[in-house]
């Protein structure tokens, strides 16, 4: 008698790479993201060729081109006392200032000169690195 | 006859089910389309404004005393402007540059109007430390009270 060894199942297709290649994409853009938020108006910052890297964290105040402004995303008609709020509680937060290449210096210079005055730290003009 | 109790088949156990892992690629889908949708890419710097934190300012103001700063006026239409006369961004990097040679802590003063755009403060600003400026501050005029 002969007998015939039964062909061995074919393994099924295994999902484990698949979860490996999502988790790692995952990851990727869970560290390369930034989840600031952004400014209800358009505002393209200026171009700079010696631009330091920006450190994350702090108080972002947009300006757009017109002069309208927006604290951390949020519109507001006085964004002073927005930002003093935020160096009150702590004087060493960051605060960046991402205006519009356009926007008119009256805007953006008296709001940095009230800032030293109050104490601030460390306030950055947000640029766009441009090619040198 | 002797009695034979009767043959009984089992069903073998099943084998116990692993933890599926359907839900959690789910829900590993549902992040990545999350963290995909809601990263930016934009590549952004920053031009310090207002750095209090060293010390270094102190050192700087007392060395800077005998070295005359350089004033550059910024008019609305952006142009710099030295004594008087305009200049083109590639002439003040090489005024500059000849003034550090002889100077290397001259302060640079920058008085921009306030129509003047932000671009053109920070190329200003930019052309500056290019040329190897360390000690560039902006000042604006007050209304006196």
């Amino acid at each position: 008698m002969k007998l015939t060894r039964t062909p061995a199942r074919q393994a099924p297709e295994t999902i484990i790479a698949l979860i490996d290649v999502v988790f790692f994409l995952l990851v990727f853009f869970m560290l390369i993201g930034r989840m600031d938020a952004t400014a209800p108006f358009e505002v393209t910052p200026p171009m700079a060729r010696t631009g330091a890297d920006m450190p994350a964290g702090g108080i972002t105040l947009s300006v757009g081109e017109t002069g309208e402004m927006a604290v951390d995303g949020a519109p507001t008609a006085d964004p002073l006392t927005a930002l003093l709020d935020g160096l009150a509680q702590n004087s060493e937060t960051l605060v960046r200032i991402n205006a519009h290449h356009a926007a008119e210096l009256r805007h953006i210079l008296p709001l940095i000169a009230e800032l030293e005055a109050a104490g601030a730290k460390d306030v950055a003009l947000v640029v766009t690195p441009a090619s040198p | 006859m002797t009695d034979v109790p009767p043959l009984t088949l089992k069903r073998p156990r099943p084998a116990r089910a692993l933890i599926s892992l359907v839900a959690m690629i789910d829900v590993l889908l549902i992040l990545l389309v999350f963290f995909m949708v809601t990263s930016t890419y934009l590549d952004l710097n920053m031009i310090p404004a207002v750095s209090q934190n060293n010390d270094t300012n102190t050192t700087v103001t007392t060395t800077q005393d005998t070295t005359p700063p350089i004033l550059i006026r910024i008019g609305a239409d952006g142009a710099p402007v030295i004594r008087g006369k305009v200049i083109a961004l590639a002439d003040l990097d090489t005024l500059l540059r000849d003034r550090l040679a002889s100077s290397p802590t001259l302060p640079v003063m920058i008085l921009p109007t306030g129509v003047a755009r932000t671009q053109a403060l920070v190329s200003v600003m930019d052309t500056a430390t290019r040329a190897g400026v360390r000690n560039v501050r902006v000042i604006r005029l007050e209304a006196r009270q």
